[in-house]
C-alpha cells in the first residue's frame, strides 16, 4: 500500500504543477475580454486629480526634524520605501500605489515598494526589509493600527522618518512617526448627508448600506452621516441599516430585500461605491428607473462617477487615494528642516450631476 | 475453609428494547475467585446482561447486589470505579496514544509537581505488560501493536484498576493460541487473587479449559446454570441451541460434511511465488474447482495477506496469480473480481459491509454495473437478485431496506456472501467467515460453503477455529512468517498434525511436505 | 407503570430527534414562511418570492455539489474560489461570445476539480487539506487573471442573469433542473450508489471492487463544475466580474445548507431535497432579519443556532 501511495504521489505532483502552468498559460495567451474587443483597455492612469490639504486649524500640532531627531537630507538623493497594506485589487489601492510611484518618478526619487497582501506579519517584515535595503524615508499604508513597536524601534534606531497614509498607527506623533495623512471619514459622512438632504428635499425614509462591521471607516462614515441628518433634516428618517460588506454583490442582495419590504424608501446611502453600484443593479433588476431612489456613495471610483453621469447615482463623495504628492511634499518639507503638521487631512472633492461628466477623468 | 464470599447477586433482571424482550427475569450469582462462563447464541441476552451489569443500560426490573450493596450504575465509568471492569470484543482503547498512556489512561502516575511522570509510567507499563507476555516498546502508539497485543493491553488495564469483577466479552476472538494461553494464565491468577471473572465466548475448548461454572441464556432467559464440569460439550451445545441431543450428535459440531472431491484436475486459481515486502515471502497456493483449501497458521503468519494478495487488495512485488488460465493484473481488486475471485474479508465490520446502506444495496453493490444500462440502475433486476439471495441464504432482516449495520453478525456475513455469489465467482476467499457470529448462523455458513464447493466453486478457507479448519478443508496449506511451511492432504488433515506443522517440529517419518514440492 | 415511563421517555426523545433530522428543515422553512406572512409587510408577493429564489439559487447550486462531496465523507472548501475563478475567466473570454467563454470556464473548473480529486483519490491527502490548497490557489489564480472588478455588458450574459421564462427567472429554472438531475443521479444511477458506498465505508467499497478513485475524481469535478455554474450565474446577475469578493465564504454557506438539510458529515448519505430546503431556510432567515433591519450579528447568531439544532438532531440519531 505504501509503495503505491508513494508512487502516485510522485506522479501527481508534476501533474498538478503542469496543470497549474497550463491553466495560467492558456488564460493569458488567448484571452479576449470585452474591452479587448472594443479596442483597448481604458486607461487607469487618469488625469491628475488635484490634491489639496484642508487648511490646518490654527494651533494644531506640528513636527520638525529637530524635535524628531535625525539629520537633514535632500529628498532627491534619498531612497524612499513604500509599504502597501492590501494587494492592489481594488481601485483605491491601485490608485494609491500608482500615485506614490508617479510622484517618486516625477521627483526623481529612488522608490522601494512592498505589498503585505493583507497579512500583518508580512507588512512588519516588509518594512524591516525596506529598512535593511537602505530606505532613508518611509511611507507606510498600515494594515493595522497596533503592533508596530518592533518596526518603530528599528526605524528609530536608524533615525528614519515615517509618514503613514490612510490609516493611523497607534503611537506618538513626532516621536515614533512624523505625520499622518488621511481623509476625514466623519466629514465624508457629513457631506454625504448634505447630498442626501439636498436630493430628497430633507424628508422621507432613507437606508444605509454599511461597510464591513468593526471597521473604523464604517463607523466614522455612519457617524458623520447620522449626525448631519439629525442636525439639519429631522424629517429624514434612517429606517434601515444593513451591512453590504463593501462588496457589490452584498450591496445588490441587501438592496433587493430593502426595496421589497420598504417600497417607500426615498434614498440609499452606500458607504462605498461598490455597494452603491450593487444597489443600482438591484434597482435595475426590480424594474426601477434612474432617479426613483436617490443613491449617495463614498469613494469616487470611475464606475460610480459614471453612474452619476447616467443618472442612477445622485452624488459621490470622494475619498482621495492619491497620497503621492502630499506625502512627498511632507517629506520634502520635513527633511529640509521646516515644520510639518502631525495630522494632515486631505481635501476630498465630490461628484454631483453638475460636475460628474466634466470631472469623470479625475475619478479613479 | 469458609465458602468464598458472594461478590455479585443478580435477581430477576429484565430489560426490554423497542420490540424485543432482551432479558427476562435473569438471576446470576458470582463468588470471589470464580470463573463463570456466560454463553448463549447471539441475541440470547449475554450482551444485554453485561451492559446492565456495567452501567451501559439501566434495567427495567430486578436488583443488582454488588459486594452486599444494592447498586445502580449510571455509567460504565461508575461501574468501573466500583470495581466491575469490562473488556469488549472490539478493543476500546485510543489507537494514537502510546501503549503506556493507554494502560494508565485516567490514572497516570504524577511526579511531585503534578506533572506526568513518564519514566515511571513507562517502567511500570513494561513490568505490567511483561506479566501478560507482551514485550513491546510501550512508547509506541497502540495501533502499531497487533490486535492480540492490544487486547492484552486492554486486559492489563482492566485488571490493574483494582477490579473485583472482570467481564470478558469474547476476549480471544483476535488472539493467537500462544496469547490465549497467556490469557488463561492471567485468568487463573485473577482467580487465585479472589477476583470473579465472567467469561463470554463461543469457543467451547476455552470454556472447558478455564471456567468453573456456567450460565446458559436462551431468548433472554436463563436455561441452565451450574458447574461446567457437570455438563458435557454436546449437552452444552444442545442446551444453548435448544435442540435435541441426538440431532446435534448426528450433525457433529460443525456443519461440514467432509471431503468435497475436487471436480477438476486443473486448478482454477494458481498463485506462484507471491511476495510482499515484510509480509509474504514467495507464497504459492493452488485451488481446484470444488476444493476447499484451508490456510493454517498463527495470527500474523500471512494468511490474511495471502488472501488479500490473491484478491488484488494487496499489491505484490513479485509472483503471479493465474485464474482459469489468465494472469491477473496485480494490485487491482476490480480485475480480480472480474476474473471471478471474491474475498470475504476478515474485518467484516470495517472492510466488508457498508453499514449505512441497506441489505438490498449491500447485496447489489458489486454486481450493480451488470444490472445497469448507461449507468442507470434497473431496480427490477436488483430486486430479483436480492430476493433470490435473501431467500437462499435465509438472511433475516425486517426488510431488504433495513440497514446492514443493524443486522446480527451472522446475517451481515450472509449479506456479504450474497454480494459475491451474485457475481457468480469462480473462487471464494473466506477469511474467518464465522468469527463472532452465533452458533446457528455459523452452521448455516459452514453448510453453505460445503454446498458451494459441491457446485464446483474453489474455496480458500482461513479460520482460527481449528475444528472448523480441519473439518471444512480438503487440504490445508500451512503458513508461518509469510511462507508456506507445509501442506496436509487427505488423512493428514487432523488437528494434531496441523498443530505440529504450525509448531514446526514435525516428527520423523511424518508426511508433511515441504513447500517446495507443492 | 414505572416501567412504562422508563421505556417511553427516551424512546420519544429519540423519535423526536429522528423526526427533526428528517423533517426539521422543512418544518423550519414552513415556520419562517408563516411567521413572515404575519409579521413582514409585503412578504406575500410574487416579487418577494422571486427575489428570495433568485438570491438563493447560486447557493443551492453550490450546495448540490457540496452534498455529493460530503456524501463521500469529504468536503470541498474550494467552491468559493472556483466561483471567483469562473467570474474572472468569464470576463477574460467574453470577447469570444458567451458560449465559448462558458466552455473555457468549464475547462478551468474541471481542472480545479481534477486537482482536488487527484489529491484526495491518488495522493491520499485529506479532503479538507487538499481543497484548502485549491481554495487559496484558485482564488489566487482568479486574481492573477483579473486583478479587479470589471463591468460586463454582454447582452446574452445579462439576460442569463435577469431574464425569465413565463415569469420564472433562468436562475431559478437552472437551479431547479440541476437539483432534480443531481437527485436522480444519487437515487437511480450506479454512480450514485457507488458514491454512497464509498462515503459510508471506503475500505469496504474498495474490497467490493468499486472504482473508488474514479468516483472520487468525478465527484470533485462535478462539484467544481456546479460551483462554476453558480459563479457564472452570480456574475451574470451582478453584470460584473468581481473575483475579489465573489464566492467569499460560499463554502461555509454550502456546508451549512447541506448539514442543516440532514446530510451527515460522516458520509454515506445524501439528502438533496433537504439540502435545497437547508439553503432556503438560511436564505429566509437572513431575509427576515434584514427586512426587519435587525443588526447583522443577529443573522450570524441565528444561523449558528440553526446549525447547532441540525447537528444536535444528527447526533441524537447517530447514537441510536
Amino acid at each position: 500500500m505504501q509503495r503505491t501511495t508513494h508512487r502516485s504521489r510522485l506522479l501527481t505532483r508534476p501533474a498538478l504543477i503542469a496543470l497549474a502552468a497550463a491553466m495560467a498559460v492558456t488564460a493569458t495567451s488567448c484571452a479576449k475580454s470585452e474591452d479587448d474587443a472594443a479596442g483597448g483597455k481604458k486607461s487607469t492612469a487618469a488625469a491628475d486629480a488635484g490634491q489639496k490639504v484642508v487648511t490646518p486649524k490654527p494651533g494644531s500640532k506640528t513636527c520638525t526634524i529637530d524635535a524628531y531627531g535625525g539629520k537633514k537630507i535632500d529628498l532627491k538623493d534619498a531612497t524612499v520605501g513604500f509599504s502597501q497594506s492590501e494587494k492592489e485589487a481594488n481601485p483605491f489601492r491601485i490608485a494609491e500605489t500608482q500615485s506614490i510611484e508617479d510622484e517618486a518618478a516625477e521627483r526623481g526619487v529612488k522608490l522601494l515598494t512592498a505589498n503585505a497582501q493583507s497579512q500583518f506579519s508580512k507588512q512588519i517584515s516588509d518594512v524591516q526589509d525596506l529598512l535593511a535595503k537602505g530606505a532613508d524615508l518611509l511611507v507606510i499604508a498600515p494594515l493595522n493600527s497596533d503592533g508596530w513597536d518592533p518596526v518603530l524601534q528599528a526605524a528609530a534606531a536608524k533615525k528614519v522618518p515615517i509618514v503613514t497614509i490612510d490609516r493611523k498607527i497607534n503611537a506618538t506623533a513626532c516621536k515614533d512617526y512624523v505625520s499622518f495623512i488621511a481623509s476625514d471619514f466623519v466629514e465624508q459622512g457629513r457631506r454625504a448627508a448634505d447630498h442626501m438632504i439636498e436630493a430628497t428635499g430633507g424628508k422621507g425614509e432613507v437606508a444605509i448600506l454599511l461597510g464591513s462591521a468593526g471597521n473604523n471607516v464604517t463607523t466614522e462614515r455612519t457617524q458623520g452621516f447620522k449626525e448631519r441628518v439629525a442636525e439639519k433634516a429631522p424629517g429624514l428618517k434612517v429606517v434601515f441599516e444593513q451591512t453590504g460588506d463593501f462588496t457589490r454583490e452584498k450591496g445588490q442582495q441587501v438592496t433587493e430585500q430593502l426595496i421589497q419590504s420598504k417600497p417607500g424608501i426615498k434614498g440609499i446611502y452606500a458607504e462605498n461605491d461598490e455597494m452603491g453600484l450593487g444597489a443600482v443593479a438591484a434597482l435595475k433588476g426590480a424594474g426601477k428607473k434612474a432617479g426613483d431612489i436617490e443613491i449617495v456613495t463614498v469613494d469616487g471610483t470611475r464606475n460610480a462617477v459614471q453612474g452619476v453621469v447616467d443618472g442612477w447615482i445622485s452624488g459621490v463623495i470622494e475619498s482621495n487615494p492619491r497620497f503621492g504628492p502630499l506625502a512627498f511634499q511632507t517629506l520634502d518639507t520635513f527633511t529640509q528642516g521646516k515644520e510639518v503638521p502631525q495630522d494632515i487631512v486631505i481635501q476630498d472633492s465630490a461628484y454631483s450631476p453638475d460636475n460628474a461628466e466634466r470631472d469623470l477623468g479625475k475619478a479613479y | 475453609m469458609a465458602p468464598p464470599a458472594e461478590v455479585l447477586a443478580v435477581r430477576g433482571l429484565s430489560k426490554t428494547f423497542p420490540g424485543v424482550r432482551a432479558l427476562d427475569g435473569v438471576d446470576l450469582t458470582l463468588h470471589a475467585g470464580e470463573v463463570h462462563a456466560l454463553i448463549g447464541e447471539n441475541g440470547a441476552g449475554k450482551s444485554t446482561l453485561i451492559k446492565l451489569l456495567t452501567g451501559v443500560h439501566r434495567p427495567d426490573a430486578g436488583d443488582i447486589v454488588f459486594q452486599g450493596r444494592d447498586v445502580s450504575f449510571a455509567t460504565p465509568l461508575e461501574a468501573q470505579k466500583a470495581g466491575i471492569s469490562t473488556i469488549y470484543q472490539e478493543v476500546n482503547l485510543i489507537p494514537l496514544l502510546s501503549v503506556a498512556r493507554n494502560l494508565f489512561l485516567g490514572r497516570e502516575p504524577r511526579n511531585r509537581l503534578g506533572l506526568l511522570d513518564l519514566t515511571r509510567m513507562h517502567r511500570e507499563a513494561e513490568e505490567t505488560l511483561g506479566a501478560y507476555g507482551v514485550r513491546v516498546d510501550v512508547r509506541r502508539p497502540l495501533r502499531r501493536l497487533g490486535v492480540g497485543a492490544q487486547q492484552m493491553v486492554a486486559l492489563a488495564r482492566a485488571v490493574a484498576s483494582e477490579a473485583r469483577i472482570v467481564v470478558m466479552d469474547e476476549p480471544t476472538s483476535s488472539l493467537e493460541p500462544r496469547e490465549v494461553e497467556t490469557l488463561f494464565s492471567v485468568i487463573r491468577r485473577l482467580r487465585d487473587e479472589g477476583i470473579a471473572v465472567v467469561y463470554v465466548s463461543h469457543r467451547l475448548d476455552e470454556l472447558y479449559a478455564v471456567c468453573d461454572t456456567v450460565t446458559v441464556l436462551r431468548d433472554g432467559r436463563r436455561v441452565h446454570h451450574g458447574r461446567l464440569a457437570d455438563l458435557d460439550r454436546l449437552t452444552l451445545v444442545s442446551t444453548m441451541l435448544g435442540r435435541e441431543l441426538g440431532e446435534v450428535r448426528k450433525e457433529g459440531l460443525t456443519k461440514f460434511t467432509g471431503d468435497h472431491h475436487a471436480t477438476g484436475a486443473r486448478p482454477v486459481l494458481e498463485a506462484t511465488d507471491l511476495t510482499v515486502p515484510h509480509q509474504l515471502h514467495g507464497v504459492s497456493v493452488s485451488i481446484r474447482p470444488g476444493e476447499v483449501v484451508g490456510l493454517g497458521g498463527l495470527l500474523g503468519s500471512g494468511r490474511t495477506e495471502t488472501a488479500k494478495a490473491l484478491s488484488g487488495a494487496l499489491a505484490t512485488r513479485s509472483g503471479r496469480v493465474v485464474v482459469a488460465g489468465v494472469p491477473l493484473r496485480p494490485g487491482s481488486t476490480p480485475a480480480a473480481i472480474r476474473a471471478g475471485v471474491s474475498l470475504l474479508p476478515e474485518d467484516r465490520k470495517s472492510e466488508g459491509i457498508v453499514p449505512g446502506l441497506s441489505v438490498r444495496e449491500n447485496i447489489s453493490l458489486a454486481v450493480l454495473p451488470r444490472l445497469s444500462r448507461f449507468g442507470l440502475v434497473s431496480e427490477a433486476r436488483v430486486d430479483r437478485i436480492v430476493d433470490t439471495f435473501v431467500e437462499r441464504l435465509r438472511i433475516k432482516a425486517s426488510s431488504p431496506h433495513q440497514k446492514v449495520g443493524e443486522l446480527s453478525g451472522g446475517n451481515q456475513q450472509k449479506v456479504l456472501l450474497a454480494r459475491w455469489l451474485a457475481m457468480n465467482p469462480k473462487v471464494l476467499l473466506l477469511d474467518e467467515p464465522t468469527r463472532g457470529i452465533d452458533v446457528g448462523a455459523k452452521a448455516e455458513v459452514q453448510k453453505l460453503v460445503d454446498e458451494l464447493a459441491a457446485d464446483g466453486l474453489g474455496v480458500l478457507l482461513i479460520s482460527s477455529d481449528l475444528e472448523e479448519l480441519i473439518e471444512g478443508s480438503d487440504r490445508v496449506v500451512v503458513l508461518k512468517d509469510g511462507a508456506v511451511v507445509g501442506e496436509l492432504t487427505g488423512d493428514e488433515v487432523t488437528e494434531d498434525r496441523l498443530m505440529r506443522s504450525i509448531a514446526g517440529h514435525a516428527p520423523a517419518g511424518d508426511t508433511v511436505r515441504e513447500a517446495a514440492d507443492g | 407503570m414505572a416501567e412504562a415511563t422508563l421505556e417511553t421517555v427516551p424512546l420519544d426523545r429519540a423519535r423526536v430527534l429522528q423526526w427533526l433530522q428528517t423533517y426539521g428543515v422543512y418544518a423550519g422553512v414552513a415556520l419562517l414562511v408563516v411567521v413572515n406572512i404575519v409579521i413582514t409587510p409585503h412578504f406575500l408577493t410574487a416579487e418577494n418570492f422571486r427575489t428570495q429564489a433568485v438570491q438563493v439559487a447560486p447557493v443551492i447550486i453550490v450546495a448540490l455539489g457540496m452534498a455529493l462531496v460530503i456524501g463521500t465523507e469529504g468536503v470541498d472548501l474550494s467552491v468559493g474560489a472556483v466561483m471567483a475563478l469562473a467570474a474572472s475567466v468569464t470576463a477574460l473570454y467574453l470577447g469570444y461570445g458567451l458560449l465559448p467563454a462558458l466552455l473555457v470556464v468549464a475547462v478551468f473548473a474541471a481542472g480545479i476539480g481534477l486537482a482536488n480529486g487527484a489529491l484526495v483519490a491518488f495522493v491520499g491527502v485529506q479532503p479538507i487539506v487538499a481543497t484548502l490548497a485549491l481554495m487559496v490557489g484558485g482564488r489566487g489564480l482568479a486574481l492573477v487573471l483579473l486583478p479587479q472588478l470589471e463591468d460586463l455588458r454582454n447582452p446574452a450574459l445579462a439576460s442569463l442573469g435577469s431574464g425569465d421564462v413565463l415569469g420564472v427567472p433562468y436562475l431559478i429554472l437552472i437551479a431547479a433542473v440541476l437539483a432534480l438531475l443531481v437527485a436522480f443521479v444519487v437515487r437511480r444511477t450506479t454512480f450514485g450508489r457507488q458514491l454512497l458506498a464509498i462515503g459510508d465505508s471506503r475500505p469496504a467499497a474498495q474490497l467490493a471492487g468499486l472504482p473508488v478513485r474514479r468516483v472520487l475524481i468525478v465527484v470533485y469535478v462535478v462539484c467544481a463544475l456546479l460551483a462554476a455554474v453558480a459563479g457564472v450565474l452570480a456574475t451574470a446577475r451582478l453584470q460584473a466580474s468581481d473575483p475579489t469578493s465573489l464566492g467569499n465564504l460560499m463554502e461555509l454557506s454550502a456546508i451549512t445548507a447541506v448539514v442543516v438539510g440532514g446530510t451527515p458529515l460522516t458520509g454515506g448519505r445524501v439528502n438533496i431535497a433537504g439540502t435545497v430546503a437547508g439553503a432556503v431556510l438560511i436564505q429566509l432567515l437572513t431575509a427576515t432579519l434584514i427586512k426587519h433591519d435587525l443588526p447583522p450579528s443577529w443573522t450570524q447568531i441565528a444561523q449558528a443556532a440553526v446549525i447547532v439544532c441540525a447537528v444536535y438532531a444528527a447526533r441524537g440519531r447517530g447514537k441510536r
